[in-house]
């Protein structure tokens, strides 16, 4: 009996004095870098980065590694993710069980939810720690509301009287280890949820990023995202970034050279001029006029004139053709934005593929006149075997879009579209659809089209109109042969 | 020795001692302004009356009036100051001999003369006036100045002098010396990322915000760990180790701006799920357009979405 006791005791003794030892080495363990070994759940987590919150309004823990088959592993629970909220559902049986929860989720952070039969679930907050909730409720099995105080949190929610409550759930705003800990130490059994968060910005600074990097490895990630993202920014920045991709693989030609030669000095007069410019304006190379010498920057102009020509295929393989002539109707994409990526990137691609596409936009009077007048510019750059459809277009359509479809034609140019311009000058007598059709007249300049606008310019001698001043203009700027 | 000594010096110590107070007062005020008229280069108190009036193109013939002054009296140390202030290459036509003298280095270099006939007094000016001023060309010029100082001058003075001002009070000193120290550093990195390092414990925010920008500016490698060091501390353990966001951030611009060997760092950076700081370090690589970033961000675009997980527990 007593030897019972004292070793009863001597264990007593030393439970009391392992219990804070235990603590200071956990405290040591965890406490030096921040890192938590949960044995509930068998993973280690982090604590955030102590900016997030105020920065990106994200708090909580990063999940380090999950050990395999405990309940975080089962859970699928990734390396990497963010766990912001552990929510925990407690079904409501009696009043005292309904008046613990009450009280522990309160106590913890004013904010939970009530679910109750037949009603949507009742956010119930508190404005301070200490207010009453309000609710009062009786019963055994099914739990019923009693009594609303008025004035509280309760009464300006949906509730009433002889309402019956099921379950509360407590939803708890993870901010620090320490959070994390209480609220995983709570349940003891059953399952847990956790709300994880994701950093939409990371992502779309990955994607951003990508685009600027110009590396083949980076079109499908982003046509994926593109076509089956549910984040509207994270879709506008895959089609960006995709029409960047599309930029750079045009510069191809002109890296090929750099490769060729195996220098990233050339001389600037040797080079494809409009890939040049467009490469100078991206900042991938510096011209200096006065040397002749254009150099490429380092270390991205090495590493891209090697696969420039990988980069070059890919994008030609990938169908970007066909997802952008899909993707730049409005019909199947309602954000505008990456209706112009779409058309931008048929716009360096400039396949004869996506003519359909490009004409139904600029028939399309229910699209913004910018985005038509886009794809009419998508088509003029496609040129020559644009100009039938864009003839048909200019015959059938209203002003704005017999404007959009003359201006594309006055770009190509050409003797098809000369001669439909200037017939349908001769035959116009809108003053806007004239203007527009001594505009592309003018733009083609040759000698019958300049002939053209000389008769126009008798027939409108008199007249003070816009027209006429127009036609003075074009001919104090033209040279004496081309007259 | 004593004057009684000599006989002359004795009488004539008498009679001053005799003349009235006011008398002497007024005598001293005399010889001052004679010894001041007469070493008051006349070109030059012309010259800075011509600044002080409201004449038409009053710097221009001011100039003219300072390098009449130098002609005169080669050492002039205000006056080369104020040809290199004042002097600009908008006073004359471009090719000329006068339009080449005004150029960024020559006036700079009228500054360092300056510099050289009274130094303690025109590198104070140098640091904490000259570099204030609102025109770019004058801080230019100054730069200049501060860098011929550095390269002949008192060296070490230099450094004292840029260090209390990156340490002062008034933000307009710190910004300064940060812009001087970037400047002179590109050249002259061992020197200054020593220095600059040391800088970033210093217990004021700002000072460190300043050194952390002049270490990117600088460029130099050897700041990769410090700078890696300040990001890291934004997950310490307590709030007194941890460097203040605006400063972190600034040196994940710094990494991007040192680029090379800092790659790999910010690679780091956008591979810690849980630092704030990884759209930052993405925006430095995406500038830096290196290869070796696609890896990890593609591997960020295969992060799990927001979603909810639930965890079974075995009862």
């Amino acid at each position: 009996m007593l030897r019972t006791f004292a070793h009863q005791n001597s264990n007593l003794y030393f439970q009391r004095l392992a219990l804070p030892f235990f603590c200071l080495a956990l405290l040591i363990a965890t406490g030096c870098d921040n890192r938590y070994y949960d044995e509930h759940m068998k993973m280690e987590v982090q604590q955030l980065d102590s900016d997030l919150e105020n920065r990106w309004s994200t708090s909580g823990v990063v999940v380090l590694n999950t050990t395999p088959n405990g309940p975080a592993d089962k859970g699928e629970l990734k390396r990497g993710e963010l766990i912001s909220y552990v929510i925990t559902e407690y079904p409501i049986q009696s009043t005292r069980d309904f008046n613990s929860t009450l009280k522990k989720a309160i106590d913890k952070d004013n904010n939970l939810i009530l679910h109750v039969r037949g009603k949507p679930p009742l956010r119930l907050a508190l404005r301070k720690s200490g207010d009453k909730p309000g609710l009062k409720v009786e019963g055994k099995g099914t739990v019923r509301v009693k009594e609303i105080q008025p004035g509280t949190p309760a009464a300006n929610t949906d509730i009433q009287i002889g309402d019956i409550i099921e379950k509360i759930v407590d939803e708890r705003k993870i901010y620090s280890i320490g959070d994390y800990k209480d609220a995983i130490g709570d349940v003891k059994k059953g399952q847990i949820v956790l709300r994880t968060s994701e950093l939409i910005g990371v992502k779309i600074a990955a994607v951003n990023a990508l685009g600027e990097l110009g590396d083949t490895r980076a079109v499908e990630p982003l046509v994926d995202i593109f076509k089956n993202s549910t984040e509207l920014s994270l879709r506008k920045e895959a089609a960006k970034s995709l029409e960047r991709l599309v930029e750079l693989s045009a510069l191809n030609e002109l890296f090929q050279q750099f490769q060729n030669a195996e220098l990233n000095q050339l001389p600037a007069d040797s080079l494809p001029q409009k890939q040049l410019e467009a490469a100078a304006i991206l900042g991938l190379l510096t011209v200096d006029i006065t040397q002749n010498h254009v150099t490429l920057k380092e270390p991205f102009g090495t590493q891209f004139r090697q696969r420039a020509d990988a980069l070059h295929q890919k994008i030609n393989q990938a169908q970007l053709v066909t997802l952008a002539a899909q993707y730049s109707q409005l019909e199947t994409e309602p954000e505008q934005e990456i209706r112009r990526a779409c058309l931008e990137i048929i716009g360096i691609l400039k396949p004869r593929s996506a003519i359909e596409a490009l004409v139904h936009v600029l028939k399309n009077t229910e699209e913004i006149p910018g985005i038509r007048f886009q794809a009419a510019l998508a088509l003029s750059k496609i040129g020559e075997p644009a100009v039938e459809q864009l003839i048909d277009v200019f015959q059938g359509g209203d002003t704005s879009t017999k404007d959009m479809a003359a201006s594309a034609l006055g770009d190509i140019g050409g003797e098809k579209a000369r001669a439909l311009l200037i017939r349908a000058l001769e035959n116009a007598d809108e003053p806007a659809i004239q203007l527009t059709l001594v505009d592309a007249i003018a733009k083609i300049g040759d000698a019958p089209s300049l002939e053209a606008l000389q008769r126009q310019r008798q027939r409108f001698r008199k007249d003070d109109t816009g027209i006429r001043i127009f036609l003075e203009e074009v001919f104090k700027n033209a040279t004496p042969e081309m007259m | 020795m004593k004057i009684d000594a000599i006989p002359f010096l004795n009488s004539a110590a008498r009679k001053y001692r005799r003349t009235p107070f006011w008398l002497k007062k007024l005598a001293i005020a005399l010889l001052l302004f004679l010894f001041a008229c007469g070493t008051q280069n006349e070109n030059l108190s012309k010259g800075k009356e011509l600044i002080k009036s409201d004449k038409r193109r009053k710097e221009e013939r001011a100039v003219r009036e300072f390098k009449l002054a130098i002609r005169q009296e080669s050492n002039n140390a205000e006056a080369h100051y104020l040809i290199g202030f004042y002097n600009s290459q908008e006073f004359y036509e471009p090719g000329t001999t006068d339009w080449e003298q005004a150029s960024i280095t020559a006036r700079g270099k009228h500054m360092f003369r300056a510099y050289q006939a009274n130094s303690r007094k025109y590198l104070e000016i140098l640091i904490f006036e000259t570099l204030r001023d609102d025109a770019l060309d004058v801080q230019n010029a100054a730069l200049e100045a501060l860098t011929l100082v550095y390269e002949r001058g008192d060296k070490n003075r230099l450094l004292s002098q840029l260090q209390k001002a990156i340490k002062s009070k008034d933000n307009r000193d710190r910004h300064d010396a940060y812009s001087v120290m970037a400047h002179i550093g590109k050249e002259n990195s061992e020197t200054f990322v020593p220095i600059l390092v040391e800088l970033l414990k210093h217990r004021r925010m700002e000072t460190r915000l300043n050194a952390v920008k002049a270490l990117g500016e600088i460029g130099s490698e050897q700041a990769i760990s410090a700078l890696a060091d300040v990001i890291e501390s934004g997950s310490a353990k307590w709030k007194r180790d941890r460097e203040k966001p605006e400063v972190r951030q600034l040196a994940v611009e710094a990494l991007g701006k040192i680029g090379g060997a800092a790659v790999p760092e910010l690679v780091k950076i956008v591979e810690n799920k849980g630092s704030s700081l990884r759209v930052d370090a993405i925006r430095a690589l995406s500038t830096l357009r290196d290869e070796k970033a696609v890896v990890p961000l593609l591997d960020a675009l295969q992060e799990q979405s927001r979603r909810e997980v639930i965890i079974p527990f075995p009862n």
